[in-house]
């Protein structure tokens, strides 16, 4: 069965990505990526429909123009503090005369822990199916064929208000696009970057983008916790602002250049040298006082993930390592100030899972996007532990 | 609201328990028809003042419930921000904002920058009486108010520091009990004073344009005060301001580079009076310092001299002085630093407040998340800056 391109959409809070990927050999390929700044929001939420869906327009643009296709239907990623992840349990007594779970019962154990009432201004965008537990035997994966009288299976349900999804969903509209799924940040950015035998070892990602942090931790193959803290890049950008009182603009081309996630402290005496706007007579700063901004953020942001991980009683699952995605990801020595916090080895994540992203300067940017199209490859596949799925792909291009 | 309150645009806020008081008291001094609100994070406090028929906004309630800070100015400032937008609705029809305050407190020191930065950005002027703390009340509530005071000096259009040390430099003997309320009857003496000569008519008047004119280019103050009765009422009077402890004894007079002087008095008050303390003040005070002078008649002051006297040393620095370079490390030179042996001015500070504070980024609060929903993490938010809320001093 081919599969047709399929497109995804990330309206980032710093930046828009969309990217288009085709099914080749088995793997998928990302054919065209289009990046542009976006306006209009903030914390990973909409804050300006109308700046935001030019933003969109133009990274679609850009998309359409590298991979030949024009699109018409996206997968939209979706991030913000109001994404939040619940356990719940389904029970089955196994009645049948043998003991023997079929696939039947998995079906109806399935559907029992998913019946989980949320509040009406919540909507699931996931569930996650995580282990059995055969009688008093847990961390089954694959429970088909055994014996047992009680089976128990513990789902996730990942879910966001629904007037912030919505929002999202309604600025790719208004782009003229038809959102056929949602997914959550987090989850496309682990497709992408994280390997089988990661998984298995136990990982934390976290995706270090300009509004939200996302995180997804794995153990034994299986997803046991997740979530989006509403601090991003943009918080360090503003406090640099506040901090030397400088314009967003130049605070954020300041932590880019000169920014450190650890004091430097070979450089710790260094000054720099602020370029002013005409008028205004130069100014310069301490180094040391740049960093020191910068990791009392840093060292925050990621403490709040260790706590979080920590509550859910994960963080001796995943001594595996802490793999970096998103642009922040990029700022110097966080990498080392990760592997601190969570003494754990800790590296950039890149796109391993697709091809085609090989020549981009910062891959671990455009994680969550490709693992997005990676998203749409299986669950139109239908194979996913992902679960499901409106799955109506068909036309859902035109060349 | 009557005419008159419409006409000046003034409105006096007093932040926190002690501010409260003073504002209390000042509105008792001066009787109706001033425009008064009360804030506090303690509904103990803002019972009284609406018990006194004054308009209340209770900060943080729902973080606090009412019971106020317990000396922590981070649930203050926090406690500020959650109530923000009610404060600023009671600000319809003012121009000018006088706030007080007492530094040292959970309240008057978190929250009061916080307000004053957003009614600055709501393009209101504001003038800030802030008493420090007794040296007595310990060093936990002298370094708070030594960290807050840069911080509303940097967005107050005028900051007037009142250490309360200064009021009783030669009298030690007060009761350490009776010293804060002698201290804050002081206070809202001053304030009332200066009140009454912005809004009830006088002979030669100052105007609420006049101060507003002043503070916004005024920087900080002093405020002192002086009264005299009986013969030779006029110089007793201004000896009586010289002498005054908050304004050093006068030295911060002869260093002053504009002066404001009310001249309250009752209705037999001489011409000749008003040019002898013109005159006994000109030749106390530095050459070129710029007077501004007005007077109330009032029947109540019959018989007597009331002076009360903000004095700006930074004023014309502020205005004449080419702003130095950003290598130049040393504060303005004409005029001293006006207040630097009793809080530490960062180097630079007063530099950028001149050259275009309107424009610059406050140094607290929340920046460009100042519109949307807070963070919030075990009890903080994450939106105001890592290391304003961690107290991490920069390396400047």
């Amino acid at each position: 069965m081919a599969i047709p391109p399929i497109a995804a959409l990330e309206i980032g809070t710093s930046r828009t990505v969309v990217c288009v990927g085709e099914s080749e050999n088995g793997r998928v390929k990302i054919t065209g990526t289009g990046s542009y700044p976006t306006i209009g929001v903030r914390k990973g939420q909409i804050s300006d429909v109308t700046q935001a869906r030019t933003s969109v327009e133009t990274a679609m643009k850009l998309a359409e123009k590298q991979s030949d296709v024009s699109i018409w239907q996206v997968l939209l990623a979706l991030s913000g503090g109001h994404i939040t992840a619940d356990v719940s349990q389904g029970v089955l007594t196994i009645r049948s005369s043998d003991y023997v779970i079929s696939r039947d019962h998995i079906e109806e154990v399935t559907e029992n822990a998913k019946e989980v009432h949320f509040d009406a201004d919540r909507q699931v965008l996931h569930t996650i199916t995580q282990t059995f537990t055969v009688d008093d035997q847990p961390g089954i994966v694959k429970p088909e064929g055994m014996r047992c009288k009680t089976l128990k299976l513990n789902i996730m349900a990942v879910h966001g208000v629904k007037s912030r999804i919505e929002n999202a969903v309604n600025v790719a509209k208004n782009a003229g696009l038809d959102v056929v799924d949602v997914a959550f940040s987090g989850v496309c950015a682990a497709l992408a970057a994280l390997t089988a035998e990661q998984k298995r070892n136990g990982v934390v990602l976290i995706d270090l983008g300009g509004g939200t942090t996302n995180y997804i931790a794995y153990s034994n193959d299986v997803v046991v916790a997740l979530g989006s803290v509403a601090v991003g890049g943009d918080h360090i950008t503003n406090d640099i602002a506040l901090a030397f009182n400088i314009p967003q603009n130049n605070a954020e081309e300041l932590k880019r250049r000169e920014g450190s996630a650890l004091i430097d402290t070979e450089n710790a005496a260094e000054r720099i040298t602020l370029k002013n706007a005409v008028g205004f007579e130069e100014r310069t700063l301490s180094c040391k006082a740049l960093h020191t901004v910068i990791n009392a953020r840093m060292n925050e942001t990621l403490c709040v993930v260790r706590t979080r991980l920590h509550e859910a009683g994960v963080l001796p699952h995943v001594g595996g390592g802490v793999v970096l995605t998103g642009g922040g990801a990029y700022l110097r020595k966080v990498t080392e100030l990760a592997q601190r916090i969570f003494g754990a080895p800790c590296r950039i994540g890149v796109p391993v899972n697709v091809d085609g992203l090989e020549q981009e300067e910062q891959p671990a940017a455009l994680c969550t996007a490709a693992g997005l199209v990676l998203y749409g490859h299986m669950t139109y596949e239908d194979r996913g532990v992902l679960a499901p799925v409106k799955n109506i792909f068909k036309g859902l291009f035109r060349r | 609201m009557n005419q008159e309150q419409q006409h000046t645009g003034l409105l006096l806020l007093g932040v926190g328990g002690g501010g409260c008081r003073l504002a209390t008291s000042v509105r008792a001094a001066y009787g109706e028809g001033l425009r008064v609100l009360c804030v506090d994070t303690d509904a103990q406090p803002l019972r009284t003042a609406a018990g006194a028929g004054i308009p209340t906004v209770l900060l943080g309630g729902s973080r606090l419930s009412g019971h106020g800070t317990g000396g922590d100015a981070i649930l203050g400032r926090l406690a500020a921000q959650d109530d923000l937008e009610s404060l600023c609705a009671q600000m319809q029809d003012a121009r000018t904002v006088v706030i007080l305050t007492s530094l040292g407190g959970g309240t008057g020191g978190g929250a009061t920058p916080e307000i004053i930065k957003a009614l600055h950005d709501m393009g209101l002027a504001t003038i800030c009486f802030a008493t420090r703390p007794f040296a007595f009340e310990g060093d936990i509530r002298a370094k708070l108010a030594t960290r807050v005071l840069p911080l509303i000096e940097e967005t107050a259009d005028s900051l007037i520091s009142i250490p309360l040390d200064d009021l009783f430099s030669d009298a030690r003997e007060e009761m350490l009990a009776d010293a804060i309320q002698v201290a804050e009857g002081l206070i809202s003496a001053g304030v009332t004073l200066l009140w009454r000569l912005l809004t009830k008519p006088g002979f030669i008047q100052l105007d609420p344009e006049r101060l507003h004119a002043m503070v916004l280019t005024g920087g900080n103050a002093r405020l002192g005060f002086g009264s005299a009765s009986g013969a030779d009422r006029a110089r007793h009077a201004v000896e009586a301001l010289k002498s005054c402890s908050l304004l050093r004894k006068g030295d911060s007079l002869a260093k002053a580079s504009a002066v404001m002087l009310g001249i309250l008095a009752g209705p037999d008050l001489r011409l000749a009076e008003i040019g002898e303390v013109m005159d006994a003040l000109r030749g106390h005070a530095k050459k070129g310092c710029l007077f501004e002078m007005g007077t109330v008649l009032d029947a109540q002051y019959e018989g007597r001299i009331d002076l009360v006297a903000l004095s700006f040393e930074s004023w014309s620095a502020a205005v004449n002085q080419p702003a130095p370079t950003a290598k130049d490390a040393a504060p303005p030179t004409a005029a001293e630093p006006p207040v630097a042996d009793t809080f530490p001015i960062q180097p630079g500070s007063r530099r950028s407040r001149v050259k275009g504070s309107k424009l610059s980024f406050g140094a607290t609060g929340r920046g460009k998340f100042r519109d949307v929903e807070p963070t919030l993490h075990e009890g903080q938010d994450l939106d105001v800056p890592t290391y304003i809320r961690r107290g991490i001093i920069l390396e400047r």
